[in-house]
């Protein structure tokens, strides 16, 4: 087993430590689905549930809703954020470079080990729950349903190096904190999570299709409900392993320069 | 011999972006292209040979960090060269960090939500250290560091002086050459103290792996460094044995004497008077021959002496006799 994987499950065990945070977390996601839910059963109470709102049902509105817990859910941007702005505000960052490894590796194999984590205890369970109350759509088809995890792999990796990108940038400000809240805001709107983009108004719309945000919930989830044609799905496959190759050379340029700028001029 | 360690005019100079006080200062700062700079080590050079163990000495803000930085190769310096192990730290850190060992008194390298053992097989994985040596080390380590009752605790339940035992055992397991230890015995008991100072004796002197440790401890100094390179306002100041600076300066005690009633003068031949508040009188003793006993029984009994005090020069109080002496010289020739 290598130095990472060990990381990755050590990180899998840190978070078995706080016990009752479990409990909090996992009533926490519930509220969370459950008010996603709430809000587009009202939406179709609103025009009748069986209308076809842009061409969309409430069932696959409903599924969006969960499906769209499943990664976001499992990942916290600001952990990662926070914990390289942290790092360089203590000084504990002088201790990565004393080991021979590589520290973005190193962030990620953790922030892996606790997405299982929370994923395996919080997510899976209060996605089922849910989904035994209002109800979840099958994939599209084989085809869809083998690429939506594709999308999701993708996307954990993707919302990894974005976050990476933003705390190293903090290396910079010296503070990590209106990063980590600049960057949650644009999350969110643009990630789909609240609203999926079929909804938006032009030209918010066109924009948010255009951002890579859309790969971390939008485009998993219109994947699974067949929104995606598979020409379709192909090309934004690409394009998000595009967005993905772009800010991994991203991270790796910014911590170059972070640590040399730590060993020049002592942080 | 070649040296394990040879740093030729070492300098590190930090440029720092020039702040002004107050709030119309704040946005000043945010603008300003000033500059300020400060000088953490000054045209430092020692050579240290393999199996020494050096004690790196001076008070706050010296550049004794800094100087364990850049032997790391964690800070690049901005002149002079630096060689460790035939390599310039900075550019070779990785290869580096796998044949040194660094502890930082302030700093943690365990994982804090983790029971002890775990922190010790991350370091075996990250240091690709064979199964078997491993556990040799880790067994004879923690049966001398006396780790073992302990290991299954998490990290953040033990002991500031169970925490620095784990940190020492650990820079320890992956066999390095050279082990840097950056103020180890700092806030500690006397007990811990005192176990790590004779840990770190044991493993100099029977492994022969090389120690540099920074301290304000003079203790730590005595027990395990036989050589002192002692710094001040980042400069060089000493290097030589602990013993040839204490005997030309550190074996002066100061005496307080305090009587019910004023005595009068009271000129002592084993001690100097230094100075002289009528009750209470401040002596030096010069000589380290003379026993606190001779003195008092100079004083006598019929003076009404209430209570004696007796201070052993620190380290701070040594290094600025040091540097009082130095200045003096320079002024003088």
């Amino acid at each position: 087993m290598s130095a990472y994987t060990a990381f990755a499950r050590s990180s899998f065990q840190s978070q078995l430590a706080y016990r009752n945070e479990v409990w909090a977390n996992i009533f926490g996601k519930l509220v969370q689905v459950f008010a996603r839910v709430a809000i587009w059963l009202a939406v179709y109470a609103g025009v009748g549930a069986a209308t076809l709102v842009n061409g969309i049902s409430l069932q696959q509105m409903i599924t969006y809703a969960l499906l769209g817990g499943a990664v976001m859910g499992a990942t916290r941007p600001e952990r990662v954020i926070n914990e390289i702005g942290r790092s360089l505000k203590t000084g504990d960052i002088s201790v990565w470079l004393l080991k021979p490894l590589s520290y973005p590796l190193y962030l990620f194999a953790n922030e892996s080990g606790s997405f299982l984590y929370r994923l395996l205890t919080q997510v899976f369970p209060t996605v089922a729950f849910t989904a035994l109350f209002y109800g979840m759509l099958p994939p599209e088809s084989l085809f869809h349903g083998a690429m939506f995890v594709a999308f999701w792999a993708m996307s954990f990796i993707l919302l990894f190096l974005m976050s990476a990108f933003c705390g190293l940038i903090a290396f910079w400000l010296m503070t990590s904190f209106s990063l980590d809240w600049m960057f949650g805001a644009l999350l969110n709107l643009f990630s789909g999570l609240m609203v999926p983009f079929w909804f938006f108004p032009e030209p918010l719309a066109t924009l948010a299709r255009h951002l890579p945000f859309g790969f971390v919930v939008y485009y998993p989830n219109a994947v699974y409900l067949g929104q995606l044609s598979v020409t379709q799905t192909w090309l934004y496959l690409g394009l998000g392993l595009f967005w993905t190759a772009l800010f991994f050379v991203g991270v790796l340029w910014l911590w170059r320069k972070a640590s040399t700028r730590i060993t020049v001029q002592g942080g | 011999m070649t040296a394990l360690i040879e740093a030729r005019g070492v300098s590190k100079r930090f440029r720092q972006h020039k702040r002004f006080p107050g709030l119309l200062g704040a946005f000043k700062t945010l603008v300003t292209t000033e500059y300020t700079e400060v000088v953490a080590v000054s045209d430092i050079g020692f050579d240290i040979a393999a199996g020494e163990a050096v004690g790196y000495l001076g008070p706050n803000g010296a550049g004794k960090s800094t100087m364990i930085k850049m032997m790391t190769g964690i800070l690049v310096p901005s002149t002079g060269t630096l060689s460790v192990l035939g390599r310039t730290p900075h550019l070779e850190r990785m290869t580096n960090a796998r044949e040194i060992g660094v502890v930082f008194g302030q700093r943690s390298q365990l994982w804090w939500d983790l029971p002890l053992i775990d922190s010790f097989t991350l370091h075996q994985r990250i240091y690709d250290i064979p199964l078997a040596r491993y556990q040799d080390n880790l067994k004879r380590f923690s049966t001398l560091l006396d780790l073992t009752p302990f290991l299954d605790r998490a990290v953040r339940q033990l002991s500031l002086g169970q925490r620095m035992r784990a940190e020492i055992v650990m820079s320890l397991l992956h066999d390095p050459k050279i082990l840097f230890l950056d103020e180890p015995t700092i806030g500690l008991d006397v007990v811990a103290k005192d176990a790590v100072r004779k840990f770190l004796a044991e493993i100099n002197r029977e492994r022969g792996v090389t120690i540099i440790l920074t301290t304000h401890d003079l203790q730590d100094i005595e027990t395990i460094c036989p050589r002192l390179i002692m710094v001040d306002h980042a400069r060089l100041i000493f290097d030589g044995e602990l013993k040839s600076l204490r005997a030309a300066l550190g074996s002066s005690r100061r005496l307080t004497l305090e009587f019910a009633t004023d005595p009068g003068p009271l000129p002592l031949s084993s001690a100097t008077l230094t100075a002289d508040e009528g009750l209470r009188k401040h002596y030096l003793l010069e000589r380290e021959d003379v026993s606190l006993v001779s003195v008092l029984s100079e004083v006598g009994n019929d003076r009404g002496l209430k209570d004696v005090a007796l201070h052993e020069p620190d380290i701070e109080e040594v290094i600025r006799t040091f540097y009082q002496r130095r200045n003096a010289a320079a002024l003088a020739s």
